[in-house]
């Protein structure tokens, strides 16, 4: 599993801080820390970046590139600020990722950004016409993706499709679609297709201490339906291998010996797919 | 190919709930089924229309709806009254908005008054609702839950804001409550736990996921509804089988559709029509929604309603 | 159910050979789902794949269009029976009876009701969609002229032909033999004779019963007959049973693929009052209705009616939008505050209704985001601060305004100095994160 590190997201306000700063000092920090913690891709989220996104992106690679010998994952909506970035990024240390491209024709360049730099590219499968209602729908839409890929001259092992984790709070339906998409994605090529999720957003909305819970469980059903890479916190991830073992177990009707453990894993199972309604107090009931 | 009936049955069921007191009294709920959905299950409970009068006269609804009540509704005793009397209402909601500070800003002690006049005026069951001011109906609801101690009556709403203070007011004086949150299943059911979790009987709730009107956002709340009922008959929720209320007339009387004139609007026709339709539709969607409780303001809407209800059931 | 894209393409010969035109086979498999493409398009396939694919590709509502030309409705083609699970897919078709006994004139009238019952609503076109011709008179020739009469003064609206007689049915479907009407009024003593008219004129056909049972026997045998667009009425008349059977056949044709009643459904409303009447459709339009019969419409009814049936049918994964504007909340004067947010309708209304509950009057920016929430729609990149500046000025509020100053959502906070930046002489305020918090946050400006 490729464990794309999330942390540098300019939503985070010291982040935010340092990149407005342009301060290098908790931009490698924050990468380093990640690397160490088991990150393979470190992701620099720049937002939509209007204004500046070029040099901004381009601090950003050289400056995580300098302490970390790992590739960026540039994310923003700025197509000319990924190509930027691009330019800049070390190969050395592996095939810099963009997120993302999708089936929306605005963002179709983004291929092209793709096969002419030789790098991975994320498929959101959203269109531009709402969100995909189950998972057939994003296979759908993955197909689309796919074909739009070929005519660009992207190799299908450079695209890694994303179902799009959408938060429990408020489409917890969706949880068990993008299972579902995971392993539906993985029948529609020969090798199969690569996958990745934006995994936090699950619990994204969430009572902050829920939210590691929700993550991780939604990390090992994943992971257990096959998928590729996620976008995470790297810290949490490695932890979950300690629990992964347990909540296989429950997933898959055991008894386990902590029953505290068992009710809290069975609680959070049945919320993700969706067989009891979500509540920030699910646990307590 | 023969054709069998694909019934379904389901775990869980609705609460009955009881509200007012001696023969009057009005249940609702108690069905394990979708809303009319008799020839699978129970449905005991036929829906409640309760008209809505104010604490102050109703100078913000429009004309069409306003002058029906024209010469009772200076007196909230006397709209009572002639709602019970001579609209044979078998349910009052006396909405204090008149305690808003931007109102009137009528003290909690004016408000428990007004509620104890009502009461005494009338005997069909009554919901007692505030301003929809989280800080205010705090104060106002619990002056008014113990001016109606022991009458069974409906208290509301209860937010994520101030559910404390008016959950244990409702409880301390015998009334059912409101919980009421802004059309979102999650949170809907949050609120339930958290009054549930201060000691508050579940079977004692009246869950409110927000109304809107027909053509804006009614299918937010027609699909919050459906969705809250299908939780409590398919998964067995306890968190989810309090009665619906669909707060119907407050979100209808004011969209456009239910008071642009004619003479601005010829292609919509008929405004005095158009108005009662656009409460009796809204009302009529919600009920199949899973609707139980509904707070009307127009009595020939209510009334058409009623003959729905009648051929639904 | 309809096999999906990804099933068909388990089927398909997987060889990438593009001889059906498209890239891959699984680009090929995704536009059979569609039925933007038929499987005869590819050499390769086996006969196996052909047999499967032949039974499991029909949708388990038969689609079936009533009318022609550019006021024909297509009716069926659901797959579930909750509108939050996936969008209802063709909304009901509303339609005007109009009785043989009436005079040539009201018959005329009542065309032109139709004719002129097209309106807009949020950028769709709605109208009453047809028109049913009863011949309540019983006599052939009566429905003849009615039939006429409608031909001329409603021409181009699909029509639905009501009669048991099939004899009166022959002369008055004729007048719509190229025009894909519906011939209502088969039932157990006459089906042969009607499926045959229907058949020869290309008509769809609308088959009665007494039950679901009876019903179902029907359609098997008009299939014998050779008639395949069927529309079913079970008989029922009171809501009540109307609710029990639609629930009853959708259930039967979604979770049981159950093709005897694979079919849009009919039902009549007409009531002798027009509210309960619009009541009753109300309950139609909800529940599973295809074809709502309605004995008379008003303008203030076709509203309510339209707006409904807009309402139910509406995409739950698109987020519904409000128009980009300016809207006046209260009666704002020119020192009144100035909020900026996006056009997702839920986000409009939440924000709307809070600022309503503050009393105080408000101007409320609703900016084109394609429906998205506040922070979804930054992330997008359909909220930033050049498109709110850009929105702004083209608007020309200023004009109207005492002092220049915009309040963004709280969850935009970071867009504060970019805005201001691009709109020069603007103060730019931080507002609440929440709209529940707006009320307190005006207060505290006050």
């Amino acid at each position: 599993m490729l464990i794309i590190g999330e942390k540098l997201s300019i939503i985070a306000k010291r982040v935010r801080e340092a990149m407005m700063a342009k301060d290098k000092g908790p931009i490698q920090e924050i990468a380093t820390r990640q690397w160490k913690e088991g990150s393979g891709i470190i992701d620099a989220n720049i937002g939509p970046a209007e204004d500046g996104g070029e040099d901004l992106m381009q601090w950003m690679v050289t400056t995580i590139q300098e302490v970390v010998p790992l590739p960026v994952c540039l994310d923003t909506t700025n197509f000319s600020a990924i190509e930027a970035g691009l330019k800049v990024h070390n190969n050395q240390w592996g095939k810099a990722l963009i997120n993302s491209t999708s089936n929306d024709p605005e963002r179709f360049p983004i291929l092209e950004l793709g096969a002419k730099y030789n790098c991975d590219v994320i498929g959101l499968t959203v269109g531009n016409r709402g969100l995909p209602a189950d998972a057939d729908e994003r296979a759908a839409i993955a197909a689309e993706i796919m074909g739009r890929a070929m005519e660009y001259g992207l190799p299908l092992e450079n695209l890694y499709l994303d179902p799009l984790v959408l938060q429990i709070a408020t489409t917890q339906d969706q949880a068990r679609h993008v299972i579902e998409a995971v392993k539906l994605f993985q029948h529609i090529n020969e090798p199969p297709m690569k996958t990745v999720v934006g995994l936090s957003n699950i619990s994204n909305g969430c009572p902050k201490a829920l939210r590691p819970i929700l993550n991780k469980h939604l990390f090992v059903l994943l992971m257990d339906a096959g998928l590729t890479a996620a976008i995470a916190d790297a810290k949490e991830m490695a932890e979950v291998m300690e629990e992964k073992q347990l909540i296989l177990d429950v997933y898959h009707g055991k008894e386990i010996e902590d029953k505290q453990k068992m009710s809290e894993i069975k609680k959070t199972l049945d919320v993700i797919l969706g067989n009891t309604l979500y509540a920030h107090s699910y646990l307590e009931m | 190919m023969a054709f069998t009936a694909p019934k379904e049955s389901y775990a869980g069921k609705v609460y009955s709930v009881t509200i007012g007191t001696g023969d009057k009294a009005a249940t609702i709920g108690g069905e394990n089924v979708l809303s009319f959905h008799s020839f699978e299950g129970e449905t005991p409970n036929r829906p409640l229309v309760a008209f809505e009068i104010q604490d102050v006269p109703p100078t913000d609804w429009p004309e069409n709806v306003r002058k029906v009540f024209d010469g009772v509704s200076d007196d909230p005793v006397k709209w009572a009254k002639y709602c019970q009397d001579e609209l044979k209402a078998k349910a009052i909601a006396l909405r204090l908005v008149g305690t808003h500070p931007d109102r009137e800003n009528r003290s909690a002690e004016d408000a428990a008054k007004t509620v104890r006049e009502v009461l005494a005026a009338i005997s069909v069951p009554l919901i007692i609702l505030g301003s929809n001011h989280a800080e205010k109906d705090s104060s106002v609801l619990i002056a008014a839950a113990e001016a109606a101690k022991d009458k069974n009556c409906i208290i509301g709403k209860a937010q994520e804001a101030n559910y404390k203070t008016i959950a244990a007011a409702a409880m301390a004086n015998n009334h059912k409550l409101i919980a009421m949150s802004e059309l979102d299943i999650n949170l809907s059911k949050q609120l339930n736990i958290l009054i549930t979790q201060m000691g508050f009987d579940k079977e004692r709730i009246i869950t409110d996921p927000m109304c809107s009107a027909l053509g804006y956002g009614l299918e937010y709340t027609y699909s919050v509804m459906e969705r809250i009922r299908l939780a409590a008959l398919t998964q067995n929720d306890q968190t989810m089988q309090q009665p619906l209320l669909a707060d119907v007339g407050m979100y209808v009387w004011k969209v456009k559709e239910s008071q642009a004139p004619e003479s601005d609007l010829p292609q919509w026709g008929a405004a005095e029509e158009r108005g009662i339709l656009w409460e009796a539709e809204t009302a009529t969607a919600l009920l199949i929604a899973g609707a139980e409780l509904l707070i009307m303001r127009h009595p020939r809407a209510a009334a058409a309603v009623e003959s729905v209800i009648e051929e639904l059931v | 159910m309809a096999l999906s894209g990804v099933e068909i393409f388990k089927l398909l010969p997987k060889t990438n050979c593009k001889k059906c035109g498209q890239p891959t086979c699984l680009a090929f498999a995704m536009k059979l789902a569609q039925r933007q493409a038929t499987l005869d398009l590819c050499p390769d396939v086996s006969e196996e794949a052909k047999q499967k694919l032949g039974e499991a590709s029909a949708p388990p509502v038969r689609p079936i269009t009533l009318g022609s030309g550019d006021k024909a409705v297509k009716m069926g083609e659901e797959t579930v029976l909750f509108r939050h699970d996936k969008k209802f897919v063709n909304p009901c078709v509303f339609a005007l009876e109009v009785k043989d006994t009436l005079s040539e004139a009201d018959i005329a009238a009542f065309c032109n009701q139709v004719v002129d019952s097209e309106m807009d609503r949020v950028g769709q076109k709605l109208r009453v969609n047809a028109i049913m011709i009863s011949n309540e008179s019983g006599d052939a020739a009566k429905l003849e002229a009615a039939a006429k009469t409608v031909a001329a003064k409603a021409a181009g609206v699909p029509v639905i032909i009501n009669t048991t007689n099939a004899q009166a049915a022959e002369t008055a479907v004729k007048l719509f033999a190229d025009k894909k009407p519906l011939l209502f009024g088969a039932n157990a003593s006459n089906l042969e004779a009607m499926a045959a008219v229907a058949k020869s004129n290309k008509a769809s056909l609308g088959i009665s019963a007494a039950s679901l049972e009876e019903l179902s026997e029907l359609t098997e045998k008009a299939k014998g007959f050779g008639v395949e667009d069927l529309v079913l009425d079970s008989g029922a008349r009171k809501a009540k049973d109307m609710i029990e059977h639609n629930t009853l056949v959708r259930r039967a044709a979604i979770k049981k693929n159950f093709k005897p009643l694979g079919f849009p459904v009919i039902s009549f409303a007409q009531r002798g009052d027009s509210l309960l009447e619009a009541l009753v459709a109300s309950v139609c339009i909800a529940k599973y209705s295809s074809i709502v019969v309605l004995s008379s419409i008003e303008k203030w009814k076709n509203l309510a009616l339209f707006t409904l049936r807009q309402n139910i049918y509406t995409d739950p994964q698109v987020p519904m939008q409000v128009e980009q504007k300016i809207y006046n909340i209260g009666d704002p004067k020119a020192d009144a505050p100035l909020f900026v947010t996006t056009n997702f309708s839920l986000t409009y209304f939440i924000v709307s209704g809070e600022i309503e509950n503050s009393k105080v009057s408000c101007r409320l920016a609703v900016m084109d985001s394609e429906g998205l929430s506040v922070l979804t729609a930054w992330a997008a990149g359909k909220f930033t601060a050049t498109k709110i500046a850009a929105f702004i000025q083209e608007s020309g509020i200023d004009k109207e305004m005492a002092t220049k100053e915009l309040i963004i959502p709280g969850y935009v906070a970071i867009l504060s100095g970019s805005i201001e930046e691009k709109l020069p002489g603007w103060k730019i305020t931080v507002g609440p994160r929440e709209a529940n918090a707006i009320p307190a946050f005006l207060k505290s400006r006050a």
